[in-house]
This record gives C-alpha cells, structure tokens and sequence, in this order.
C-alpha cells in the first residue's frame, strides 16, 4: 500500500493525492458492505412483500399479489398501524419540543460550561438501551418510587406498569439524547450576538426563536425529527416490556410475523411500509430545509 | 422566559437520570421485591457472577462485539482516509450510502438480514451476528475517524514529504500517530453499540449465540429481578469507562 499525498499544490483544505484510483479500492469493502448486506438484502425485501405465502405452513410461496398490502387495511393491521403513527408522532413532537430547549440551553451557556453539559445528555444516550428501559418498570411499578410518592402526597395511584404512560414516558426517555443532538450542532454554528442584538432591538423570547434561533437550527430540527419520528415506529422492546404487550407497535408486528408466525412476505409488506415512510419523512423534511432556505435567500435580497 | 426554560432544563436533566440512579440504587436493595427497601446488600452481584447461563452470553456478546468492532474500524478506516485525502468523484454519494444504515429503521436492516442469510443458505450463528453488527456499527466508526482526518493540518505531511519520506513512512510515522485516538473511539463507541444492540441481535443470533441483551429482554418477559439491576449498574460503569477513555472533547466533536 502505498498512501502518497502529492507536495503542496494550492491551498486546498483536504490535501489532493495522486492515484484516484487507490481511493476507489480503500472504499471497496464499505461499498461491498453496503450493497450485499443492506441494499441487496432490502432488495429481497421487497420483492417478497408481494409474494403469496402458504395460508397454514406460512412462509414465501413466490408469485406476485398485492394481497399482502391490501391486508394492511384490514382492522387488525390497521389499528396497530394508526395507534403506532399516532404514537411516534406525540413521541417526535415531545422530544422535539424539550429536545429543542435543552439545545438552546445547552447552547446559550459559557462556552466553558457546554461540554459538561452536552457530557450529560450524552451519558444516558450510550447506557444500554435495555437497562434504560427496565429503569423505568421500577420506578413506575408496584411498590416503586412512583406509587409510593404518589401515596404520601395523598393521591391513589396503583402501578403503572403496564400503561400507555409507561410506554410513552420510556419512549422520551429512549429518544430524547437523540433529538438534542443535531438541534445543539446547528445552534452552537449560531452568532450569540445574533442573540444580543435581537435583545437590544427589543425582540420578546418568542420572536428571537421565531426570527433567529429556529431558521438557523432548521437542519438540526429536520435531523431530530428525521431521527425520532420514524423509528419510533420499530420500536419492539418497549411495548412489551412496559405496555405488557396489549398495544403492538408496528414493529411488534414485525418481529412476530417473521419470527413466530412465519408469514413473512405479510411483515416484509409492513417493513416495507415502514421503509416507505421513513423516505417520505426524509424527501419532505429536506423539501421543507429547501423551501426556508430559499425564502430566507430572498428575504436577503 | 429564559429563566423558565433554565427550569425546565434542570428538570430535564434531572429526567435523565432518575432512571440511571435508580437502577444503581435498587441493585443494592436487600430485600427481594422492590416494594421494599430493606437494607444494603451486594449479594445480588455475587448472585450474577454464578449465573453460568447469564455469563455465557455475556462471552458471546464480547465475542461479536471485538470482532464487528475489529472489522467496522477497519473498513471505517479505509472509507474515511479515502473520502478524507483522495480526489474520489461522487465524495458525497459514497458519504450517503455509508450513512444509509443510519436512517434505516434498524427493525428493516434486522429482517432485511435475515431474509438475505437464509437466502444465502448461512444458518444463524456467530458469523451472521457478526456481519450483522457490522452493518450498523460501520457509519459510526467511519463518521468518527473521518472527522480526525480531515481537521488533521495538511501541512504536517506537506513537510514529512520536504523532508523527504515517502508515502508509506509518512503514513506510519506522521498521519497514523495523530490519528490513533480516534481508531480506539471509533472501536470502543462500535463496541458499546454492538454489545447493546437488540434489534439486529433478534433476527441474526441463533441457537447458542444468544447475545446478552436477548438474554436480559427474555427473563425481563418474566419480571425484573434485583440481579438485572445489580447488571444494569456494571454496564453503566462500563458506559462511564468508555466515555472516559474516548475523552470528552472528543465526543461532543463525534456527536455534535
């Protein structure tokens, strides 16, 4: 191997090498990777979400139907789908909501405070996901932190696990660091005197946001929703395990259709939904980057 | 209102980390049953150093997790140091498609593996948990490695060349040295990731290579003992020690 970078010529910031060649090989096994473990196998994916599956013995039979779809509008596979889009939505919008605060905070202390700060959004993230999650069955369970507190401020409260608030609360918890993350990159490129000079022309709270600290953190907003909204969809563990499994999620459907009741080309049809989303949620979310960016061109001009 | 939103912020942090205390908290509880809090007790950690089962997934787990890890900073190395330092045509396009299996729902990536392994005829094992971790740990380690290389001073290597080294000395002597810590954090951040990962893990693991996030999710289905506590505490002394070792500055530059 030989890894030559050519002597200055010009000022480039990445130093131009010879050989373009050799950098084409370097991204050979990331490419291989890639395609025969992601693209091809998605490519399988789809294929099979149209195939029949034998109605007894499950499993691909082959051929070609858009039964697998068409079943999605069936009850069963409808209301999971409905409950888990209404779900991610309320769990997108919460993260993003308390998401974007902790970001603006986060991002308007001392410079010297902030890595401290983003330290403690990022310890929780890397926790294990699963130590994470049973957290929180003992502090909303029977006998737990919850209850008891709730009893001594004179309230009947029984335990919360399983609930709907369980899961919603361990679904914020899973993807808050998440959402900080991209808001705070896009706020800390910010001028504070941006932020200064809002105050000094009177500007309230509101219109700062409004006017300076949303537009400018657009990107970092699209990627916090981009990366909360559709994955909550596939989420499996925490239905389970804090919801007591009564209301499924999209990707409780999943796991089950291909693990326990072999009907794979029905849950190849609803990964492939879930895929389908995740592309519409990423062409509008850069439609919109898109639009702000250009309006914010013209109001510059 | 900045002063409300320093409010709200506390009490977010303070969210943050409820869950984590109480974890520790509870693994030191005496008693069997959470509902009561009846003394100190380290009992439930000896308990989990018995655990043949538990500790046999834990060796799977470090098993896939070295090797995937091995693997991804490898290839994330090759990817990085080519978008990094070559003219390659369609920079962004080779920079998207590395970054696809982090915007991919991992439950798709899961099956997706699942439906191409069987195709394939490869039986679910070691070598199917290890392409599959692989798979989600290589953006990572790419993302991170890139990032130490392209805010390396280009005139560093400009005088290794003046001074006359050629291309393989001045890679071994000049750009590798400076570039080691973000070789380890891009290992150590794939490895936590690999070791943690469930989703994957589910449709790639199979008879004897339960991984041990399987392992806590199937007796979790049963109740939460004070043992998966007292395991709960040793991972996030785990997640301290490799926050440490990556270092701070460099992990807010990973993630933010």
């Amino acid at each position: 191997m030989s890894v030559t970078t050519a002597p200055a010529s010009g000022s480039g910031v990445r130093v131009p090498a010879r050989g373009a060649l050799l950098g084409y090989l370097l991204l050979l096994p990331a490419v291989a990777v890639i395609v025969l473990l992601v693209i091809v196998p998605m490519a399988f994916i789809a294929r099979e979400s149209f195939a029949l599956s034998d109605p007894l013995l499950g499993g691909d039979m082959g051929g070609f139907t858009w039964a697998n779809y068409a079943k999605l509008f069936d009850p069963v596979y409808a209301k999971t789908m409905g409950y888990s889009l209404g779900l991610a939505a309320l769990n997108a919008a919460v993260c993003l909501v308390v998401g974007y605060l902790l970001a603006y905070y986060i991002a308007t202390r001392p410079a010297r405070r902030q890595p401290v700060l983003l330290m403690l959004v990022i310890i929780p993230f890397l926790t294990d996901f699963l130590v994470r999650t049973f957290a929180w069955i003992t502090l909303l369970g029977s006998g737990g932190p919850y209850v008891k507190i709730a009893r001594a401020l004179g309230f009947g409260a029984s335990s919360l696990v399983p609930s709907q608030t369980a899961v919603i609360m361990s679904l914020l918890y899973a993807f808050l660091p998440v959402a900080v993350f991209p808001i705070y990159a896009s706020m800390r490129a910010i001028d504070p005197s941006l932020r200064e000079a809002a105050a000094d022309l009177g500007a309230g709270w509101w219109q700062t946001h409004r006017r300076i600290f949303i537009p400018l953190s657009a990107t970092g907003i699209g990627s916090s929703v981009m990366l909360t909204f559709v994955p909550t969809l596939g989420v499996f563990v925490i239905p389970v395990l804090l919801g007591g499994g009564k209301d499924p999620l999209v990707g409780n459907l999943i796991v089950t259709l291909f693990t326990e009741f072999r009907n794979e080309p029905m849950g190849a049809a609803m990964s492939m939904v879930v895929l389908v989303l995740m592309l519409v949620s990423v062409a509008l979310i850069t439609g919109v980057l898109r639009l702000i960016a250009t309006r914010s061109n013209r109001r510059a001009v | 209102m900045d002063r409300f939103v320093a409010w709200f912020c506390r009490i977010a942090f303070v969210f943050l980390y409820i869950p984590i205390v109480a974890v520790v908290v509870y693994s030191f509880n005496a008693s069997e049953v959470s509902y009561r809090y009846t003394g100190v007790t380290t009992h439930w950690y000896a308990e989990l150093f018995h655990d043949d089962r538990l500790l046999e997934t834990l060796r799977t787990s470090a098993v896939v997790g070295v090797l995937a890890s091995l693997v991804a900073t490898a290839i994330g190395f090759l990817t990085a140091f080519a978008l990094a330092r070559y003219r390659v045509k369609g920079r962004a396009f080779f920079l998207g498609a590395i970054m696809i299996p982090l915007i991919v729902p991992e439950i798709v990536l899961g099956v997706s593996l699942l439906e191409i392994f069987s195709r394939a005829g490869i039986p679910n094992g070691l070598l199917t948990l290890v392409l599959g971790h692989v798979v989600i740990t290589l953006p990572l380690a790419t993302l991170v490695q890139m990032g130490a290389m392209t805010s390396l001073d280009p005139s560093l290597s400009e005088a290794a060349t003046d001074l006359g080294a050629n291309g393989w000395v001045i890679f071994r002597r000049v750009l590798f040295p400076l570039l080691r810590p973000s070789v380890l954090a891009a290992f150590l951040l794939s490895f936590t990731t690999s070791f943690s990962n469930i989703v994957i893990s589910t449709f790639t693991s199979g008879v004897g290579t339960t991984t041990l996030p399987l392992r806590i999710y199937s007796s979790l289905r049963t109740g939460l003992t004070p043992e998966l506590n007292a395991l709960g505490t040793l991972l996030v002394l785990f997640t301290l020690a490799v926050i440490v070792l990556v270092g701070v500055r460099q992990m807010r530059r990973i993630l933010a």
